[in-house]
């Protein structure tokens, strides 16, 4: 079980166990099944590595968040504008409170999450009464008809209140890198334990 | 077989407990198909059967889904761990009499089960429907002593090596009993409100995760090189396989709740490990494929093959579905709706149980030296299994598609179930054509027991020719 460490994308494992080890894979019979020594594909690598990229880009909280109070307290401002209020009917007001709060980072976030009037009805008033309060209205998740703090634990500010935002990043990714990095690693050490792949069992 | 349950373990034939696991699995494949196809005709007929109580949905969703996972599934993995792991250890089966006992208590155990959930005791829990009292028996009679018997074979296993399917198999009898003890304990301990929701989530994803996916994909490592002849492509890809399904698969339950107020952080833990759920897909996959090299002739010409490899080439879209459908993005859309219906039954009855078909036929061959006794039904099973499942599974996912959409833009309800219900029609079709080919194994397998022909010693099932 001795180690070799001076070439390790050959092997971690001496000449003489990886010897041992070749005449063992070689006479061993095991129920009539036996395994060859390839390595893992080029392609199998790449499509690992892919793999992984894609599954902190797809993952990040910009795709399916829940929507913010602060998304939507520009709308709920624009309903008592007069050219609103003179709308022949709700389609109409909303299409024109859309229009009047376009050019905003926020354009995407609200494309992807649309309200009707009704819908801003129901939240008009916790709206007004959080903004009254003078909170962060980004700490605020707008669930149906009901705004209600959102679901983070971020860091506190200095007047004690927490942040209540989704970060890009949170320790929930950490936690996947050192996962990860340990999968990879030790994962490497047990594949680069056997014996070179220049080498194949002869039956 | 009931005569070996009092015999001594020495008087028992080698292979007698993978016989009964395995009959025993097809009996409950048909029940649980049956029930399945009686089921879904409930959902594309309304009317049809009504006025008793115990044949409602509510009550026989539960009933198709644990005979299905306990009954075909699970009978399967125990049939293919009782010839295969000895086999693999070049020794006999530990305890054949275990083996004998631990079937007949499987089936005592899963028929008192189903019954109770058929009178409408149940947990509550999905894919943990039920009560506590049959799960402890199912821990205690059922996956341990299995487990038991697995592992005291691998230990006294007469070679140096341990071959990849036997990684899997010990690791997944041991982890499925600590999925069970633990995604249980809100049942034990009357546990509630999001625990309860996290732990049902946690057992039925490992459920799948750390049981049926490593344990079947453990049986493809073993048919394809045992009936191709060719060697396993390579031992490394079984390692990245092995160890990024324990890694990845055994976390990320959180993200079958991605609206519940989990914190969040544990629903991007979760999401991340849930894509790279593609890992051990890829290194699986390409495994098969490889080993293949130069035996394609056998997908179209044998029988297990043809099956192993087409369950093989399920795990593509299965885990391409899978790794994605859980991501915030994808997840507010389908969720709840009948895409995750049509992707469980990809997982079931598309990857996993044509895996395993492959290894019973296989195995029941070469335990009781009998050929199979008709191609013809056999390859008619196959292309009912296959074209019964396509057809639930595009149906079911294209009534998930209408689901998510009216679920967006709040299209009344039963606009939604009129839209659906053609789908719910071809559902219904795919399913009883999967029923009606799993009777026809049943007969194949029986006249093979009776009436097959005998394989002379030192040959093997796939090398004679077919009479029928």
């Amino acid at each position: 079980m001795a180690w070799k460490t001076d070439a390790p994308m050959v092997s971690l494992t001496d000449d003489s166990t990886n010897y041992r080890n070749e005449e063992l894979w070689e006479r061993e019979d095991l129920g009539g099944v036996t395994t060859e020594n390839n390595p893992v594909p080029v392609l199998v690598v790449v499509l690992v590595f892919i793999t992984i990229i894609t599954a902190f880009l797809v993952t990040m909280p910009l795709w399916g968040q829940r929507p913010t109070a602060a998304l939507y307290a520009p709308y709920v401002h624009s309903m008592d504008k007069p050219e609103v209020l003179a709308a022949k009917d709700d389609v109409e007001a909303m299409k024109l409170i859309v229009a009047m709060n376009k050019g905003t980072p926020n354009d995407g976030l609200l494309e992807r999450h649309p309200v009707t009037m009704d819908d801003l009805r129901m939240i008009r008033d916790q709206v007004t009464a959080l903004e009254a309060k003078g909170v962060d209205m980004r700490d605020y998740s707008v669930v149906g008809d009901r705004v209600v703090i959102a679901n983070f634990e971020g860091n506190f500010r200095p007047d004690g209140t927490r942040m209540r935002q989704q970060p890009w990043w949170d320790k929930g990714f950490t936690i996947d890198v050192f996962y990860l990095s340990n999968f990879l690693l030790w994962v490497f050490i047990v594949i680069k334990r056997l014996p070179p792949v220049t080498w194949q069992p002869r039956r | 077989m009931l005569k070996y349950l009092m015999a001594r373990n020495e008087d028992i034939p080698p292979g007698s407990a993978a016989v009964y696991w395995g009959y025993s699995s097809i009996v409950w494949f048909v029940i649980g198909t049956g029930l399945g196809a009686f089921n879904a005709a409930k959902l594309a007929f309304p009317d049809f059967v009504t006025g008793l109580e115990f044949l409602s949905f509510g009550h026989m969703r539960q009933v198709h889904v644990m005979a299905v996972i306990f009954g075909w599934i699970s009978m399967a993995f125990g049939m293919t761990m009782m010839y295969m792991t000895p086999m693999l250890g070049n020794t006999k089966l530990w305890s054949e009499k275990l083996g004998v006992w631990n079937a007949f208590l499987w089936n005592v155990g899963l028929s008192l089960g189903l019954t109770v959930l058929w009178w409408g005791m149940n947990s509550g829990r999905e894919y943990s429907d039920f009560p506590w009292f049959i799960d402890l028996y199912v821990l205690c009679f059922m996956t341990i002593p299995l487990g038991i018997n697995v592992w005291m074979t691998i230990i006294h296993r007469r070679t140096q090596g341990i071959y990849i399917t036997n990684w899997f198999f010990g690791a997944g009898t041991f982890m499925v009993s600590i999925v069970l003890l633990v995604g249980n304990l809100p049942e034990y301990f009357h546990l509630t409100g999001l625990t309860e929701a996290y732990l049902t989530w946690w057992n039925a994803h490992n459920i799948l995760g750390l049981w049926i996916t490593p344990v079947g994909a453990a049986i493809g490592y073993y048919t394809i090189p045992k009936i191709t002849g060719n060697p396993l492509y390579s031992h490394r890809l079984g390692h990245l396989h092995f160890w990024s399904i324990v890694v990845f698969y055994s976390t990320p339950a959180s993200h079958h709740l991605m609206s519940a107020p989990l914190p969040e952080w544990l629903k991007s833990f979760a999401s991340v490990e849930g894509v790279l759920i593609l890992v051990p897909a890829i290194a699986f996959v390409s495994n098969i494929l490889m080993t293949m090299q130069g035996k394609w002739n056998m997908f179209v010409e044998n029988l297990e093959v043809k099956f192993t490899v087409t369950g093989c080439l399920m795990a593509i879209p299965l885990n391409m579905q899978g790794g994605f459908q859980q991501t915030r993005a994808i997840n507010w859309y389908i969720h709840g709706t009948g895409w995750i219906v049509a992707h469980a039954h990809l997982a079931l009855l598309g990857f996993s149980t044509f895996v395993e078909v492959g290894a019973v036929y296989f195995g029941l061959q070469t335990i009781m030296r009998k050929k199979l006794w008709s191609l013809t039904l056999g390859n008619l099973h196959f292309w009912f299994l296959l074209v019964g499942f396509t057809t639930y599974w595009v149906s079911m996912t294209i009534a998930g598609l209408i689901q998510g959409a009216g679920k967006i833009y709040e299209v009344p309800y039963i606009d939604v179930v009129i839209a659906e219900h053609p789908y719910m029609i071809a559902r219904w079709l795919g399913g009883s054509l999967v029923f009606m080919g799993n009777c026809v194994w049943l007969f194949n397998m029986w006249m093979t027991a009776r009436a097959g022909t005998v394989i002379p010693a030192g040959r093997m099932a796939h090398e004679l020719a077919y009479e029928r």
